[in-house]
């Protein structure tokens, strides 16, 4: 297999035939409503969010912008309302500087100088108004996690990747951001670096340290059962850098496949306990 | 028996679990058929229960006969026509192993049942899990010409459909759910295993999405020189007609005689190759 970015090439139009439906079977299926998308002005998001509404209209799809004081970016803001217009989507801005601010205060051990906590906590916050406007209004959690950074563990466990539905975590990061110039998210959603905003100045392929176009090479060469060397001779890189994603991408999977118990009994849950999933 | 006959190819998505509901829109399809002047409508596999029902396939498998067939003869005996579904069997005598069966049903009754020999256990497939293969090729000499069954996988295999033809059909049906990924495999294998076989290939997919996985219908049939008579659509329900003049058949033969040209001592070798392997 020769590693190139061509490799990566899917016909769009088909993949986005195949979103939409998706989309749209599982929210008939569940008797939801519609769809909610957490919508930050990212690529990831503002993709989803564009999906949705075509999958279901956009009057089904309500985008929800949680924003807070220490990672407020106008852009962003300025970015999920550019695509909630020309999508036709409903959306709902809530600042939730006040509830994070209650959380920090109430929780007696509380670490300001822990990025990985409270950022995860903020993580977690968001996704508990997902849900909370997702019951209120019957809606289906429609995430936003792709499979570059699903691979590498890069989200936060029972936070941002928390949802009923993904519909394009089967598509690596320069994979998504094609399928966003296909279906005409605005070139500066695209083209603006990756963050989770969890703290300030946080930028995705900074943490990660790789450009997502080699990131996405590795991994897709791993997902096809290539070994390290082939990798990194083909790429041109040391072969202890696809060690490295290699390690991170095995050492996450506790992230990936939740529900872990032991063997005790007849049938175990999360193991010979298998059921569809489907609504 | 007919030279010619008149069926249906019936592309339903079948929701899963629900074998009330899915008989239903089986009855419905076999009316529409028999309105449109077909002798024979074609469902894919697991009509009965939809495909990734997983453990719930233990409560949901029946026997053949059961329960279901005896509703589908009555479908069959009422409307005068035959039908071929696909559906989880526990086997009588066991009453503990599970088939993933095709089942050939006329207005006199059940005709008789195919258990699936290739059972995919990867990728996103897990059949090895619930299933015992089968061990036998099915043909049935019907009023309607000698048919074949094969189920989805056993495409990829050229000795079932090689086996099933030599011992006699001249229509085989296979019925399938296969998802969107593997589209092109079986578009190909289709027009290959008509042609390498001088026979009709009636290839019925299921529809719908169950579990993540996108089931890509275009289901089709293709003559005996490999040429696609009538193609459904991909991924929505769809329902379409065609004709089958088993002379057809002849001429093909003498155009390209690949069953004439056959080489049973290649088989030895093949099997002790495969033996081997």
């Amino acid at each position: 297999m020769k590693l190139a970015s061509f490799i990566l090439d899917l016909d769009w139009q088909d993949a986005v035939t195949k979103i939409k439906r998706f989309i749209s079977s599982y929210v008939e299926q569940s008797g939801a409503k519609g769809v909610l998308v957490g919508l930050s002005g990212g690529i990831d998001s503002c993709t989803v969010a564009a999906l949705s509404a075509l999958a279901i209209g956009g009057e089904k799809v309500l985008g929800l912008m949680l924003p807070e004081k220490e990672t407020h970016n106008a852009k962003d803001i300025k970015h999920a309302k550019l695509v909630a217009e020309k999508f036709s989507l409903k959306t709902k801005m809530i600042d939730i500087t006040s509830t994070l601010r209650t959380f920090y205060m109430s929780i007696p051990d509380f670490d300001p100088a822990s990025k990985l906590c409270m950022g995860n906590l903020k993580a977690r916050t968001r996704m508990i108004y997902l849900y909370y406007y997702a019951n209120k209004f019957n809606l289906i959690v429609c995430g936003s996690s792709d499979k570059s950074e699903t691979m590498m563990g890069y989200f936060t466990k029972w936070g941002d990747v928390a949802a009923d539905i993904s519909p394009i975590m089967d598509l690596y990061k320069t994979q998504v951001r094609k399928l966003a110039l296909h279906i005409g998210i605005p070139k500066t959603v695209i083209a603006k670096p990756s963050s989770p905003a969890l703290w300030p100045g946080q930028l995705a392929e900074k943490e990660l340290g790789i450009k997502y176009e080699l990131l996405d090479l590795i991994l897709y060469g791993l997902e096809h059962f290539m070994n390290v060397e082939d990798i990194a001779r083909q790429l041109g890189i040391e072969e202890k850098t696809v060690e490295g994603i290699k390690r991170k991408w095995l050492s996450a999977e506790h992230k990936r496949r939740m529900l872990l118990t032991m063997k005790l009994e007849y049938r175990t849950i999360g193991t010979d306990l298998r059921l569809s999933r489907n609504p | 028996m007919k030279k010619e006959i008149r069926m249906a190819l019936a592309q339903i998505d079948s929701k899963l679990g629900d074998k009330t509901g899915n008989i239903k829109k089986i009855e419905k399809n076999v009316l529409k058929a028999k309105k449109k002047g077909a002798e024979l409508v074609i469902f894919p596999e697991l009509t009965l229960t939809g495909y990734v029902v997983r453990d719930q396939i233990y409560e949901l498998a029946e026997t053949i006969p059961g329960p279901a067939t005896r509703t589908i003869e009555t479908i069959a005996r009422k409307s005068n026509m035959h039908i071929i579904f696909g559906m989880p069997e526990i086997d009588e005598k066991t009453q503990a192993t599970l088939h993933n069966a095709a089942v050939l049903v006329g207005p006199k009754g059940l005709i008789g049942k195919y258990r699936k020999m290739y059972l995919p256990t990867h990728s996103v497939f897990e059949e090895k899990r619930y299933f015992r293969p089968g061990y036998q090729t099915a043909v049935f000499d019907t009023e309607l010409g000698k048919i074949g069954l094969i189920i989805c996988y056993d495409i990829f295999f050229p000795e079932v459909t090689r086996l099933t033809r030599l011992n006699g059909a001249q229509l085989i049906v296979c019925i399938s759910a296969s998802p969107a990924v593997r589209r092109t495999f079986f578009e190909i294998l289709t027009l290959a295993r008509a042609v390498e076989n001088t026979t009709f290939l009636a290839y019925v997919n299921l529809v719908g999405i169950e579990d993540g996985l996108q089931f890509w219908g275009g289901s089709r049939l293709v003559g005996p020189n490999g040429k696609v008579l009538v193609q459904a659509k991909y991924y929505e329900e769809d329902f379409v007609m065609c004709d089958i003049n088993y002379e057809d058949i002849k001429p093909v033969e003498t155009f390209v005689p690949a069953l004439k040209d056959l080489r049973p001592e290649l088989f030895d070798k093949l099997k002790s190759s495969a033996e081997q392997l």
